[in-house]
């Protein structure tokens, strides 16, 4: 029985914003004591809206913002105590703008090799035929090598980006936003791909998006976000089946499946928006929570797989 | 939300019977950009009161074919059409300064980012205040009146503070119920939204088209709206149109489309979208093979082929339009009840 290939412990990562010419300067808590685990194989789904965080615990997980307090362990290792080529080789990312994130002046091949390189001590030969190998895994052609990211599709600059992500075969990919820039039809393919690799490459994989209806497909287990906090989680099925946490209810409610005739739901959470640099006392979701009671306006709701005062029964 | 301040001296009573005439009638439209053939004959009406979708990928043509009916087209592009008509007013000949009239008149835009369509320099106020005093005269005093009733119609609080605010001031979806406000401000007849809400979060993308679907209820406006969510047209559309490659390959009131897709390529998008409880986890998505032609100009035949699992030879030939009863129309070779 091996360990998860994810765990993160009381994670929390805090911004310093300036209030402006007069303003004291604020704190933004955009992550807030996170724990939780992911097992080897496994999908976790973290979804939320903009600004609940879900983007900083990537981040962090990837090594790339420092946590504020907490610690993220990646098959048992603490991240901290690795050097950037051993971290590489076990996490990597997968960012929602392929665009942004390919260099537009090296070619196809340059960009997937240059993981390998950066590792040192790998012959050209050998990171020659990994690359052509692995784009041949996300469906690239040994052609399309050559291009240059402006001469392809989106889909095709994502299935790059997967490449570049898998070609030091890692343990684990963090997917931020994988197809949100995507068309729908595209969205399907790289979906399928990543579920295929997922299963070829017997990868972890977090995925953290926005749309629930993607979520559902992809994940094994699912954590909801909010200001900062996982405010329910639990094992997919079980969690889409019978929402507990009056917020994922509400997201849940939100998803427009293509059936005509049910209208445009109304989801109750009103007008407020949620604000980090400004948490809310009680339950964090307390002003646009639609069942609220007086008390979760003062009692913190007790940490566990749902977070809320009134599902505790 | 619902309150009735301000609510514009409204046509919102009589609304027009549902066979009315079309308020906006397109008819073979054609865009060229140089050597891409951006629109290929498309048509369809928008009538009083009701909503039209057109959905469809990047690329396919629907923000082209808004920006050619608000002839908001970028220098250099070549518009043609069959017939143009708004409201009675023949759009192809009408002079650049009765167009601009029109706009943000009787015709209003919203787009996807609202902050790239609202000045950052200026507060939401006078911008507001300017659409009204622009087309129809009067004071700055009663345009904020009108404003600030707007604001309060489309759901925002404190309506009178928001007048002083800049746009960055306000959150993603505050700024596009801003940009809604804006547009009543003409009490419009013809509402186009390209992508209104696909930068909002989805709770809030939920809230805009109910406002959406309420005013267009309470004004008896009619809304053409462009999308790529087929989630959002299942929900809010009365009529679809259904584009790629810059045709419409498939039209027609929103539940036999949904039903009874009969076009290869609305089969196959449908079976791309992921449906909770209705798709399996690691049961592969339905997805179309291949990426989006570029079209050049005097392209023959049917623009999907390449990409169709039932394309034959034949479907280089120009392809009939398929009559599959009640107005619902299709481009394909294959006869009605091909799919059943």
């Amino acid at each position: 029985m091996s360990g998860p290939a994810i765990e993160v412990r009381g994670l929390r990562r805090v911004f310093r914003v300036g209030g402006g010419l007069l303003g004291r300067d604020r704190e933004v808590v955009a992550v807030d004591d996170v724990s939780f685990s992911v097992p080897k194989g496994g999908v976790l789904g973290v979804v939320g809206e903009s600004g609940c965080g879900k983007s900083t615990l990537a981040r962090v997980i990837l090594g790339l913002l420092p946590p504020t307090a907490g610690e993220v362990l990646v098959e048992g290792q603490r991240l901290d105590t690795m050097d950037r080529r051993a971290r590489a080789r076990l996490i990597q990312p997968v960012f929602q703008d392929p665009f942004a994130s390919l260099n537009p002046r090296r070619r196809i091949r340059d960009i997937v090799a240059m993981p390998l390189e950066a590792q040192g001590g790998i012959g050209r030969r050998e990171v020659e035929a990994r690359v052509l190998e692995m784009l041949g895994r996300v469906g690239l052609s040994a052609e399309q090598a050559g291009r240059y990211p402006a001469q392809l599709s989106g889909g095709q600059r994502q299935r790059v980006a997967i490449a570049r992500a898998l070609v030091l075969r890692p343990r684990i990919v963090i997917c931020d936003e994988p197809t949100s820039a995507l068309d729908v039809s595209v969205q399907a393919q790289i979906l399928n791909l990543l579920a295929q690799l997922r299963r070829e490459l017997d990868l972890t994989l977090l995925f953290i998006s926005h749309n629930l209806a993607v979520v559902e497909h992809v994940a094994t287990e699912v954590a909801v976000m909010y200001l900062g906090r996982i405010v329910e989680r639990g094992e997919a099925d079980a969690l889409f089946r019978a929402p507990r946490h009056p917020y994922t209810r509400a997201l849940l409610a939100s998803v427009l499946t293509p059936e005509p005739g049910l209208g445009v739901p109304d989801v109750g959470l009103g007008d407020i928006l949620p604000d980090p640099a400004n948490i809310p006392p009680g339950c964090r979701f307390h002003p646009r929570c639609p069942v609220a009671e007086p008390r979760c306006a003062t009692d913190v709701p007790q940490r566990g797989a749902v977070e809320c005062l009134l599902a505790a029964d | 939300m619902a309150s009735d301040r301000g609510a514009p001296q409204a046509r919102s009573v009589n609304r027009p019977p549902p066979e009315a005439k079309s308020l906006l009638e397109i008819e073979g439209l054609r865009v060229t950009f140089g050597q891409t053939a951006a629109v290929r004959g498309a048509s369809f009406s928008v009538a009083r009161g009701e909503t039209h979708c057109v959905v469809g990928e990047s690329g396919c043509g629907k923000s082209v074919t808004a920006l050619a009916v608000m002839d908001l087209l970028v220098q250099g592009a070549q518009r043609s059409a069959d017939r143009l008509q708004f409201g009675g007013e023949d759009l192809l000949t009408l002079p650049a300064k009765r167009m601009a009239a029109l706009r943000g008149d009787r015709m209003a835009m919203i787009f996807q980012e609202p902050m790239t369509s609202l000045n950052p320099a200026y507060t939401i106020g006078s911008q507001m205040a300017e659409v009204f005093t622009r087309h129809r005269g009067g004071g700055r005093a009663a345009a904020l009146e009108r404003a600030a009733g707007l604001l309060g119609r489309v759901g925002i609080t404190a309506p009178g503070m928001r007048l002083g605010q800049f746009p960055h001031q306000l959150s993603g979806g505050l700024r596009q119920r801003v940009m809604i406000a804006m547009a009543l401000m003409c009490d419009p007849e013809l509402l186009i939204a390209d992508e209104p809400t696909t930068a909002l979060d989805v709770t809030v993308q939920a809230q805009i088209l109910r406002l959406l679907a309420e005013l267009q209820r309470d004004l008896g406006l009619a809304i053409l709206l462009i999308t790529h969510d087929l989630g959002i047209v299942a929900r809010i559309a009365d009529k679809v149109s259904v584009m790629y490659a810059g045709e419409v390959v498939e039209s027609g009131a929103t539940a036999p489309i949904f039903a009874a897709p009969s076009h290869p390529y609305t089969r196959g998008l449908l079976r791309c979208v992921p449906v909770p409880g209705k798709v399996k986890r690691d049961e592969l998505l339905g997805s179309i093979p291949g990426v989006v032609p570029r079209i050049p100009p005097g392209f023959v035949g049917c623009g999907f082929r390449d990409r169709c699992e039932h394309a034959v030879a034949g479907c280089a030939a120009p392809v009939p339009r398929q009559n599959a009863g009640g107005g619902h129309e299709y481009l394909c070779r294959l006869a009605p009840g091909w799919a059943a």
